[in-house]
């Protein structure tokens, strides 16, 4: 379990010198890798490319080549990210049906279980752990976020005059 | 007759369906376009609860000029942080703690010894009443609570038109429906050419629909529809933010229909719009005489959109190179003060990614009892500690 965390970290990381959030994310089939991802929401400027939905769409991609059925493909995934899925994530982990979710740090801003609990109003279809490397994933977010996000917008709060 | 027993496989066509379908949505569109009923906000329950009430003790003081001496000992004594919209006193009876506060204690008048022994003679008697919970947010609430209890209250212009039935100008109104007729144009599009939609109980099920609109110049950004059926993951809300990221030289996917104008969207249904809705502008590219229009439609409403009717000027002000370290921020971010219309009410991963997206406002048609995330099984908008919340509104019908 914690070398997939590892190697979610890593992702984690190389999003960091990507100047993206820091979220790295492994899908695994029988303890084999078959996705990894991480966070690409500036370069695509699309919010929603986050490590998870990236990973999903690498697994439709491969079911589609393949002629699998992704419905079934999905039911044997466990998922290995870094930090706590977002709400649109759990919810988009939750319609494909995962076997479990196992994330490193909570997520205290957007988190599909800290902030607003997913499971309470769909019917839960994945098991789901915490804290599995939660320092570290913590420390990348904390670096992150040190910095500015090159993306986002000037913060419409007025500073004070000093 | 034979040769129908085996339709083609790509658009399974139910004539009988399909024209019910069509006949449906035409009716809609004619009720949503002819319609001046205002629209609904989509606010939190608690505009709309009745008065929460909390159990609190309150003395009768004997004589009246105690009462100020004793409001100022009470208030450093014994603050009521949780009950601040109230006011102490009324007549002569003094709200002294909440009913709760006496844990082991045996009576109120042992509490008082304990925490202002000053006042422990101050009293005739003591009673236990209900007094209002919450701050009035509304006047409403606020004519309701003071029937209970004195309290403060402070009204908001923003909150009363919520709860008003005149939140937007009849202008608006009818802008806000002729957006949502769009859609229905795009779900009836959908059925004359995909056929694969169904009618139940008048609710659309298997088509969802997704027009972003800038205000600002009430230009169509982009429009999307459903793919789920493709790609479970392609609702209509994430391709359509999938499109506005196309529009600032990102996104990532591709569909077979990509098109300069209007990015991952059939020129066919394109020009069906165009020549349906000529009055607005499609697009973020524009042409000159969408320019020249634009500027009469703005001297006409005068309503100060000028300088900011440039923002998606013809080559769009987005100089982001997306591989190199120069990246302007004159352009939206992400989707910025757009304006989302929807056919149904988006689910919860959908509304996330149009709050990841920083929509403005959410424009729907129908609730989406199952999964919906905006009002049927949870109001994603009014969940406090997210870093972002647009506005619904509903009630086209």
């Amino acid at each position: 379990m914690v070398e997939f965390m590892k190697r979610a970290l890593e992702l984690a990381s190389e999003a960091l010198a990507a100047q993206e959030v820091p979220v790295g994310c492994v899908f695994t089939i029988n303890e084999n890798i078959v996705a990894e991802s991480r966070n690409s929401v500036n370069i695509t400027h699309n919010p929603t490319r986050h490590a998870e939905m990236n990973c999903i769409d690498t697994v439709l991609d491969y079911c589609k080549e393949n002629n699998i059925d992704y419905a079934n493909y999905f039911r044997n995934i466990d998922v290995y990210v870094t930090v706590e899925p977002c709400i649109m994530c759990a919810a988009a982990l939750n319609i494909l049906k995962v076997n479990q979710v196992i994330y490193g740090c909570p997520n205290d801003r957007f988190g599909g279980y800290t902030v607003l609990d997913v499971r309470k109003f769909y019917e839960p279809h994945y098991m789901l752990s915490g804290n599995l490397c939660a320092d570290e994933a913590m420390a990348l977010l904390k670096q992150f976020y040190k910095g500015v996000n090159p993306n986002a917008p000037e913060s419409k709060a007025k500073k004070k005059p000093l | 007759m034979s040769s129908e027993l085996e339709p083609p496989e790509k658009k399974p066509k139910i004539t009988g369906n399909n024209d019910l379908c069509i006949e449906t949505i035409d009716k809609c569109i004619e009720n949503i376009t002819s319609s001046e009923k205002n629209l609904q906000p989509i606010i939190n329950d608690e505009f709309h609860m009745p008065i929460q009430l909390v159990k609190v003790y309150v003395g009768h003081i004997r004589s009246a000029k105690d009462i100020s001496r004793t409001i100022l000992i009470l208030n450093e004594r014994i603050p009521l942080k949780e009950l601040s919209h109230l006011k102490r006193v009324r007549c002569q009876c003094i709200i002294l703690c909440p009913t709760t506060f006496l844990h082991n204690m045996s009576s109120i008048q042992e509490y008082i010894e304990i925490h202002a022994l000053e006042l422990k003679d101050v009293f005739d008697y003591f009673k236990e009443i209900n007094v209002p919970l919450l701050p009035p947010k509304i006047v409403s609430q606020y004519n309701e609570t003071k029937k209970i209890w004195p309290c403060n209250f402070h009204p908001n212009t923003y909150f009363e038109k919520l709860v008003s039935d005149h939140f937007f100008s009849s202008y608006e109104v009818k802008l806000h429906r002729q957006f949502m007729g769009v859609v229905f144009e795009i779900a009836k599009w959908y059925v004359m050419h995909r056929g694969t939609s169904s009618v139940v109980g008048g609710i659309f099920e298997n088509v969802n629909v997704t027009v972003v609109v800038n205000p600002i110049n009430n230009r169509i950004v982009t429009i999307s529809y459903d793919y789920r059926h493709n790609h479970p993951m392609q609702h209509s809300a994430m391709l359509a933010i999938d499109n506005v990221a196309k529009t600032q030289n990102g996104g990532v996917w591709s569909t077979d229909y990509d098109n300069n104008l209007l990015p991952g969207l059939e020129q066919e249904l394109i020009d069906y719009l165009k020549e349906k809705f000529s009055h607005f502008g499609i697009g973020m590219k524009k042409s000159k005489t969408d320019v020249q229009e634009e500027k009469s439609v703005n001297d006409l409403h005068g309503e100060g959109c000028g300088a900011k009717t440039d923002l998606h000027g013809e080559d769009c002000g987005h100089k982001t190179v997306v591989h190199g370290e120069t990246k302007e921020k004159d352009g939206p971010y992400l989707c910025t003060g757009y304006y989302i219309y929807m056919l149904r009410e988006p689910c919860v991963m959908c509304a996330m990614g149009l709050v990841h997206a920083r929509a403005k406002r959410i424009f729907y048609c129908f609730n989406n009892s199952d999964t919906g995330a905006l009002n049927s099984v949870v109001k994603l908008q009014t969940v406090a500690s997210l870093n972002h919340h647009f506005e619904v509104f509903s009630g086209f019908l």
